[in-house]
């Protein structure tokens, strides 16, 4: 089932082994390489954590499902740190080309909720296929070429 | 064809495609009027520690040079002084053509040089001046690959008078002519 950015975000994040509520997505940090969901930032500032994709229960329409609050992290890294202060969310990131000219604002980005795949990038109106992805970061998310309308 | 003056590319961000960082901005365009083309740029630091850089940009490491950006493949494409090549690191002061007069081969002033015109998009190739005119008004002429500089003055073919244009778009239409005449493509 195909999940956007934008409608997971606030989404509860539920424990699956107390039931308990344990925090509600912040947003979401993408491994720009392999072009898939790295892993879910739950909370903002000193206080977020992470679940790795892979500690991922179920990416539900209602709820993320974790196994237990031990799958909960801080940030482990430099990369980590900037998401979670929210330096690499990418709703709202500007979109740049490989050839150095803007494209826009980044709107939403699509995803498969089973596997954590991007799908699309929605920029204004145009929809760009996820694989021209080529790197992403604090203040771009670099697309490939073929995304280039430059007059 | 993308063509953008110096003064457009000062100021831009230099960006990692791989990282999607902003690692610095472009402090100033280092030129060889020899060989007709950028040869790197010096560079800013962003952010918190803004202000000069000593680390530099050669032209073979980038990526690409866009409206909003200049593109490099990632943070080691920035080198010190030292790791650069020599017009690079110690480019040579003489090098500066700004202000430098404009005298066709028949011994004509077509004004001062005011700004460089680039080519962009992967190549940085320079295609033109941007010139202060003798009236103090401001216009484009098209460029030969290459070029007699000494410093204070530089010479262009005869022809060149007749390519002077008024704005960028122009001379887009004009440095292919030119060049087409000058038997040069």
């Amino acid at each position: 089932m195909s999940e956007s950015f934008r409608s997971s975000a606030g989404r509860k994040v539920v424990s699956r082994s107390s039931a308990r509520e344990l925090g509600s997505v912040s947003h979401l940090l993408v491994d720009a390489r392999q072009r898939r969901i790295a892993a879910v930032v739950i909370g903002r500032g000193k206080k977020a954590q992470l679940v790795d994709w892979t500690q991922l229960s179920g990416f539900g329409p209602d709820a993320v499902m974790v196994g237990d609050e031990s799958a909960l992290r801080p940030p482990s890294d430099d990369r980590e740190r900037a998401a979670a202060a929210g330096k690499l969310e990418l709703v709202g990131k500007r979109a740049l080309s490989e050839q150095g000219n803007e494209l826009g604002e980044l709107d939403d980005v699509t995803f498969d909720a089973g596997t954590g795949v991007l799908e699309e990038l929605l920029i204004g109106t145009r929809r760009v296929h996820a694989g021209s992805v080529l790197g992403s970061g604090s203040y771009a998310v670099v697309l490939g070429e073929s995304q280039d309308h430059s007059p | 064809m993308l063509l953008m003056t110096a003064s457009q590319i000062r100021g831009l961000p230099v960006v990692t495609v791989q990282g999607g960082e902003d690692v610095a901005e472009v402090r100033d365009v280092i030129y060889s009027p020899e060989a007709g083309r950028l040869v790197g740029v010096t560079l800013n630091k962003r952010g918190f520690l803004a202000g000069r850089s000593r680390d530099v940009l050669p032209a073979e490491a980038i990526h690409a040079i866009g409206q909003d950006a200049v593109m490099v493949l990632d943070e080691s494409s920035l080198v010190t002084p030292e790791d650069a090549p020599e017009d690079v690191g110690h480019p040579a002061t003489e090098r500066n053509v700004l202000e430098d007069d404009i005298l066709t081969e028949g011994g004509a002033s077509l004004g001062k040089v005011a700004d460089l015109v680039l080519l962009v998009g992967s190549s940085g190739e320079v295609v033109g001046y941007q010139i202060e005119k003798p009236g103090g008004e401001r216009g484009y002429i098209p460029l030969p690959a290459q070029l007699s500089v000494s410093g204070v003055a530089l010479v262009v073919p005869n022809m060149t008078e007749e390519f002077v244009q008024d704005d960028l778009v122009g001379l887009g239409g004009a440095v292919d002519e030119f060049r087409t005449r000058l038997g040069l493509t």
